[in-house]
């Protein structure tokens, strides 16, 4: 899941960032509002995390901007917790609404409701035969036995579960797994797809050649 | 109580008024007409009466078969009885008296006169005549009520007089001779007349009260919407709706001035409640901000085990959280402290020359930092002042323009003394203030760079007003965008 951070205050960004990153998000950060347009309108993010006090192009603005050309889900946060505030930014198109200071689980488990609710899922558990994926504790089970999987193997796993039945290419994959910042290499997709296989039975994730692969 | 209201007391002290100029009025007129109906009816009376006297010594007709005692003024009267109800054939029937009685003059009544009055009819004319000296009535007409009397008046007082009895008014003239002469009527159908008048009179009043009393409720509802719109908008702002302002059209009248008056207060009200709302939540979002750094480093950093540097660094970002909290809080109380009054300021004479030059020198290393000059042209002023409240000013103002600066610029400060003012000039040639941002630049937690990430509270030029205010001086901004600011400084000697 690729998430974008769009916050002025450079420690709170920071901090997001790596919370995010550690719970096994690939995270994009943008610092204005201008950034934050270009980069939520240049790709397909997961989810958005929108401060609405920002230089250049305040939250509003860019909120409702992106709403004439995307419907991607978008958390506020904002340090005003006036009524008029959490009704304008749901009626602008925000999905949810946080206010400063936070708790950083609830924000965690924000994110992951309305990523949830984004993809029509109702559970925080994800049932694929016998392995059951616990998008909450970020593990992993078999026939009831726990399996130990990487950050990177879990969101492999878990982008290709909640789309299950689509064929995900190798570059959508990509794009949803890496940020900005890592350095990708394309045989590594391979390594953690071997590791998988090798942990929950070579045929729970099906490769489609030349197109990429799928759970069925 | 409906009664208690303006409109309800007018209305009633009016009516109340109204009523008695009315009644006076009414029975003025009233009174005016009876007296009239009165003196017409006496008139008739009178009439009758002379006409009456002047026939009672006048010679029989000739062509009369009547006994005329010759040279001998006997009675002569003339009998009415055929008078009384036929008027048509005028016989008369004539008594002669003995011709023994003594008698004062020759009394006669002529038929035609006798005819002139009543017959039976109580309600007409009647007469009656006494002969000198005598009581009982010697000639009377038919209809003449019980009770007439002969009204006994002194020999020597002739004439015509005039005398109420009961209903009847009578008229009666005692002759030369001494005989008396009464013509009378019942003057019941004046009266009646008269309470006809006074009821009509009554009824108009009436009327004339209704219409104007109705006529000045229209008035008063008129005159006093105002006051209701007043009221009505008052209870609006009194709930909470600051955003109510009284619509009167006439802005003339003496409710329009007041609501004029109260539009403006309201306005600023609204103003001043508008500005402390956004200031507490400017207060608030100002402090939320580091507060939000220290929670979710603190969270972020406890999830999980970390290398000592990590926690080093977490720490850090701790601590310039907790001093960006702390500089906000300090400000926020200065703030509060100067907007209380001017009690706090420790005054002293100090020369404002002197305290620009210490707050070059603590900021020397700032400027060095941004490599920006300051070049100082100090003329002595002595001001009396809190000398630390004003180098807080100037310390601000420099500040401000070493970190809105290029880099090699240059500032100039300068002291100089204009009459009883003392003028102090802070000129950068920095990036100056957008020409919209610079009547707020004042505001409290404007800031013109809108993320304030750079440990700008948006608070030190509202500080340096509240002191220069609170000192009695005033403090003034001009500048172009992108070729610096210049901040004015007035304080009195």
């Amino acid at each position: 899941m690729r998430i974008l951070v769009v916050e002025d205050e450079p420690r709170l960004l920071h901090n997001l960032t790596k919370a995010l990153r550690e719970e096994g998000y690939a995270v994009d950060a943008a610092a204005d509002g201008e950034d934050g347009l270009f980069k939520a309108e240049s790709f397909n993010y997961d989810a958005i995390i929108l401060d609405i006090m920002l230089p250049k192009l305040d939250g509003w603005e860019m909120l409702e901007r992106l709403r004439q050309k995307k419907r991607t889900p978008v958390l506020m946060l904002t340090a005003r917790d006036g009524h008029n505030d959490r009704v304008k930014g749901l009626d602008t198109g925000a999905d949810d609404y946080l206010v400063k200071p936070f708790d950083l689980s609830e924000l965690l488990a924000r994110l992951r409701a309305l990523i949830r609710r984004s993809l029509n899922q109702t559970s925080s558990k994800i049932e694929v035969r016998d392995v059951v994926l616990d998008t909450r504790a970020r593990s992993a089970t078999r026939d009831g036995n726990p399996v130990v999987l990487t950050a990177r193997e879990f969101a492999i796993l878990e982008y290709l579960a909640v789309h299950r039945g689509e064929v995900i290419s190798r570059t959508e994959l990509y794009e949803h797994l890496f940020d900005e910042n890592d350095a990708t290499f394309s045989n590594l997709l391979d390594v953690h797809i071997f590791s998988i296989r090798k942990k929950l039975g070579s045929d729970l994730v099906a490769t489609r050649r030349g197109q990429g692969y799928c759970i069925e | 109580m409906i009664f208690r209201s303006i409109k309800w007391r007018l209305l009633l002290w009016m009516a109340f008024f109204l009523s008695l100029i009315l009644a006076g009025l009414g029975i003025a007129l009233c009174h005016i007409h009876l007296v009239d109906q009165l003196n017409q009816f006496d008139d008739r009376l009178l009439g009758r009466v002379a006409t009456l006297s002047s026939s009672l010594y006048t010679p029989p007709p000739a062509e009369m078969d009547n006994h005329q005692p010759g040279g001998n003024p006997g009675l002569t009267v003339v009998n009415d009885s055929s008078a009384t109800g036929d008027l048509s054939g005028a016989p008369t029937n004539r008594i002669s008296p003995p011709a023994d009685k003594p008698a004062p003059g020759t009394l006669q009544l002529p038929p035609d006169i006798v005819r002139l009055f009543g017959t039976q009819n109580t309600n007409s004319y009647y007469y009656v005549l006494w002969p000198r000296g005598e009581s009982d009535p010697f000639k009377q007409s038919a209809n003449t009520p019980d009770g007439v009397t002969h009204p006994h008046t002194a020999e020597k007082d002739t004439g015509t007089h005039i005398r109420v009895r009961r209903m009847f008014r009578e008229a009666y003239h005692v002759t030369e001779h001494g005989d008396c002469v009464l013509v009378g009527r019942t003057a019941t159908e004046e009266y009646d007349e008269a309470t006809r008048f006074a009821r009509l009179v009554f009824l108009g009043a009436a009327g004339v009260l209704g219409l104007i009393l109705a006529g000045a409720w229209g008035l008063l509802v008129r005159a006093l919407r105002p006051l209701e719109k007043i009221s009505a908008a008052a209870l609006k702002i009194a709930s909470g709706d600051l955003s109510q302002r009284i619509n009167i059209p006439d802005t003339d009248s003496e409710l329009g001035r007041l609501a004029a008056v109260l539009n403006s207060t309201f306005a600023r009200l609204e103003t001043s409640f508008s500005q402390q709302r956004q200031f507490t939540s400017d207060a608030s979002h100002e402090l939320r901000t580091p507060i939000s750094v220290l929670i979710s480093e603190a969270q972020t950093t406890l999830a999980r085990e970390r290398s000592p540097d990590d926690y080093r660094e977490a720490l850090g970002a701790s601590l310039d959280a907790a001093q960006k909290m702390r500089r906000l809080t300090e400000s926020l109380l200065e703030l509060a402290r100067l907007d209380a009054g001017q009690e706090m300021l420790r005054r002293e004479n100090a020369n404002l020359a002197t305290i620009v030059q210490d707050s070059v020198k603590f900021v020397r290393a700032l400027a060095a930092e941004a490599r920006v000059q300051i070049h100082c042209d100090l003329v002595d002023v002595e001001i009396y002042c809190d000398a630390g409240r004003i180098a807080q000013v100037v310390t601000n103002l420099l500040t401000n323009a070493i970190n809105y600066n290029y880099e090699d610029g240059e500032i100039r400060i300068s002291t100089r003394r204009e009459g009883s003012t003392a003028v102090l000039i802070v000129a950068d040639k920095g990036q100056g203030i957008a020409l919209g941002d610079l009547p707020r630049v004042f505001e409290r937690f404007f800031s013109a760079d809108e993320s304030r990430s750079a440990g700008n509270s948006g608070l030190g030029l509202s500080i340096c007003k509240a002191i220069v205010e609170a000192h009695g001086g005033s403090i003034a901004v001009t500048s172009i965008i992108q070729r610096g600011s210049t901040f004015t400084v007035r304080l009195p000697v």
